[in-house]
């Protein structure tokens, strides 16, 4: 019985488990799109590839399981790098399947061919070409294997249409041939753990700081049960945001550069921080060497390049989250931590007085009013801009993957397609997208996917015709030279979201309790334009190049 | 901080490519390759890479962490000189005019290089040495006529017991 290489591929996806593929054909993956009408594998076709890659990226970020997306040859897969990188920064595990000319015209500017590897190296974490339909199966295997092992990041198998095409008799696949790593040089992990333990023991002033990592190892139990054991007050960077319950007496918020008063304060004061699962990055740092100038810093992560890889760091310890957190735990003390917890405290009630509605004015206000009128356990997705920080600060995730946001790479126009893939991957869980105008008509045609599928998800726009973070600093750092920054409101958003057969509804931002309770009560997809004044801002912010320490509150500061 | 020659020593996957991930990470770290030299162990399946680069002290725990990561990557060390074996080979170019032909004879006797092709007016010497000696002939030969030159670059392997 001979399989064509593209039976194989698709054989191969569902026995790793693959159910859904978000993609978009063209004239090489066209054997994939034949063999996708008989199996069980659903095939979402998007409006844009990019769209694809974060709807994969979404669909992995929500479930927990590897997203996958599939793109043509030449502009089909350079349409998915974007989509690629927003999922390497942040670690998800997706697979991108592209297709490829043929290999004997490889290398010949055949039409619609482009080196997809080449372009793609330094945002993947592996990639293969497949030459031959013998090592169809294998390949995807082991692209399975790599895009979840250790730190979890995008792998792409670029598929020539000779190979889908051509038929491999039976028994004569071939095994991935590899050859076993020399040891990494890790030392002496449980004596480092000791080490780690007693520091935190001994500290006065412990700050836990937990990056996305915690959530990507399923350490989130561990880490909660590590905090309320140790009495260690936690922030989070962004991207780890949702591992706690944002309830928890001892969460502090999420740091850096447009993070919270509180954190920022009380990180600087710290004698001791244990990180997990975060590299340090700019964003969480602001000016690396001014940051937590008195603590001894311990970190915890899987990815031997992030340690030390922002910041020196006196107590490293390489390995798995949760399996680390399990044996750390019993060697953790509870002391009383009164001095500490009630500095801050202290902080706490000071910082609350001047950050009304978390530093994000009335967008904070009306977000926790819809999360107040949306069930439990709905997921959050986020654009980037200043909707991503207001999101961030004022949605309180409940779970751990309830809050999706491009944190790394920062990319607008994620919202609306990682909302689809979110959607479709937990489907009993609604789903709202938080945006801004500008990021909004990024990806707006994937309302035709919406619609197409009839994907009820909640899209709500902020519309302040601005890029308001652009306009931010620039007001506060370029001495309010605004530039290349208003977008106007010529577009009548809710026209077009009617116009591509969603309902949708504009309200004010201050009195958006009709435009709430419409959309929290409709079945289907449901766009809400909400408008904003320019104006409203995220405050405290760092500027550029300063330490966290150096918050501005205003404009007049 | 102060910059000195780093040996890098690696054992990769013999497969189109590995070579362009390789050189990849050091040009994303911003590190320049000043030699490289690829060739197949006695594994075929398998090949040694061995590059220089002068760099500061954090070069090789940066590189070679992001070196260890690539998934054809099998083992990555740093080599030091005074714990290992290392030699370079030249093939040195030059053109012989009548009146420096028998210094240029002079100097292939005392450097002990080898003759490799000689015509009437040119001639292909070989060396073999260390990078210091490989530079003290070409800085020798150099105002004698050196017209190409073709360096290997390091090759080296550590000592062992």
């Amino acid at each position: 019985m001979k399989k064509s290489g593209a039976e194989i591929l698709l054989e191969a996806l569902s026995d790793s488990g693959v159910d859904t593929i978000f993609g978009y054909p063209g004239a090489n993956t066209l054997p994939i799109h034949d063999g996708l009408r008989s199996g069980p594998i659903r095939h979402y076709l998007m409006r844009h590839e990019q769209a694809a890659a974060h709807a994969a990226d979404g669909y992995a970020r929500a479930t927990g399981k590897v997203g996958v997306c599939l793109a043509t040859s030449g502009p089909g897969a350079t349409n998915l790098v974007t989509g690629i990188a927003t999922a390497y920064m942040d670690s998800s595990p997706i697979i991108a399947l592209t297709g490829q000319v043929t290999t004997t015209l490889l290398g010949s500017d055949a039409f619609q061919e482009t080196d997809i590897i080449g372009i793609t190296l330094p945002i993947t974490k592996h990639s293969f070409l497949v030459r031959d339909v013998r090592d169809m199966k294998s390949t995807i295997q082991e692209a399975f294997k790599l895009t979840t092992c250790s730190r979890p990041g995008p792998v792409l198998v670029d598929l020539p249409r000779n190979v889908l095409a051509s038929s491999c008799p039976a028994g004569e696949e071939r095994t991935y041939q590899s050859t076993p790593k020399v040891s990494n040089g890790i030392g002496d992990k449980d004596d480092q753990l000791h080490k780690i333990a007693r520091a935190l023991n001994q500290a006065e002033r412990p700050v836990i700081i937990i990056g996305g990592g915690v959530k990507l190892s399923n350490a989130c139990r561990e880490i909660t049960d590590l905090i309320e054991k140790g009495r260690i007050p936690f922030v989070n960077t962004m991207m780890g945001v949702g591992s706690v319950h944002a309830a928890n007496g001892y969460n502090l918020g999420f740091i850096g550069t447009h993070g919270f008063e509180l954190s920022n304060r009380v990180v600087h004061q710290a004698d001791f921080i244990l990180a997990i699962g975060t590299r340090f990055s700019d964003r969480s740092t602001s000016n690396v060497d001014a940051f937590a100038p008195l603590a001894t810093i311990a970190q915890i992560d899987i990815d031997p390049t992030s340690v030390g890889k922002n910041i020196k760091t006196d107590l490293p310890l390489i390995g798995d989250i949760r399996k680390t957190l399990k044996k750390l735990i019993p060697l953790v003390e509870t002391p009383d931590r009164i001095e500490w917890l009630s500095r801050i405290k202290k902080e706490q009630e000071t910082t609350e007085k001047r950050n009304c509605y978390k530093g994000c004015g009335e967008p904070g206000r009306f977000i926790g009013m819809v999360q107040e009128a949306m069930p439990e356990e709905t997921t959050a997705v986020t654009d980037v801009g200043l909707n991503q920080i207001w999101a961030v600060r004022s949605w309180l995730p409940k779970t751990p993957r309830s809050l999706l946001t491009s944190g790394g790479m920062g990319t607008m126009g994620f919202s609306v397609p990682a909302a689809i893939g979110a959607k479709i991957g937990v489907p009993e869980r609604e789903v709202v997208a938080f945006s801004g105008d500008g990021g909004f008509f990024m990806n707006i045609q994937e309302l035709a996917t919406i619609s197409y599928y009839n994907i009820p998800v909640k899209i709500i726009v902020f519309n302040n015709s601005h890029l308001g973070m652009i306009r931010q600093i620039q007001d506060l750092f370029y001495d309010s030279r605004l530039s290349s920054c208003e977008l106007g409101n010529h577009a009548d958003i809710v026209a077009i979201a009617k116009g591509f057969g969603l309902q949708a509804e504009r309200v004010a931002v201050e009195k958006p309790e009709e435009g709430i309770d419409k959309m929290a009560a409709s079945k289907g997809p449901f766009l809400l334009e909400v408008m904003v004044d320019p104006e409203n801002y995220v405050y405290p912010i760092i500027p550029p190049g300063r330490s966290n320490m150096e918050m501005i509150f205003g404009r007049s500061d | 901080m102060a910059e000195e020659e780093h040996i890098i020593s690696m054992l990769v996957n013999n497969k189109p490519g590995v070579l362009s991930r390789v050189s990849g990470v050091f040009g994303r770290l911003g590190y320049n390759i000043k030699s490289l030299c690829v060739a197949e162990t006695t594994n075929p399946e398998i090949s040694r890479i061995t590059l220089t680069s002068i760099a500061n002290s954090h070069f090789t725990e940066k590189v070679a962490k992001q070196l260890n990561k690539l998934v054809d990557v099998i083992d990555v060390t740093e080599l030091k000189p005074a714990t290992s074996v290392e030699r370079e080979m030249t093939l040195i170019g030059i053109r012989i005019d009548k009146e420096k032909r028998a210094e240029i004879m002079r100097a292939i006797d005392m450097f002990g290089c080898n003759v490799r092709y000689m015509s009437d007016n040119y001639c292909i010497l070989e060396c073999v040495g260390e990078t210091e000696k490989t530079e003290t002939i070409i800085n020798y030969l150099k105002p004698l006529g050196i017209e190409e030159i073709a360096r290997t670059g390091i090759i080296a392997l550590p000592q062992k017991n």
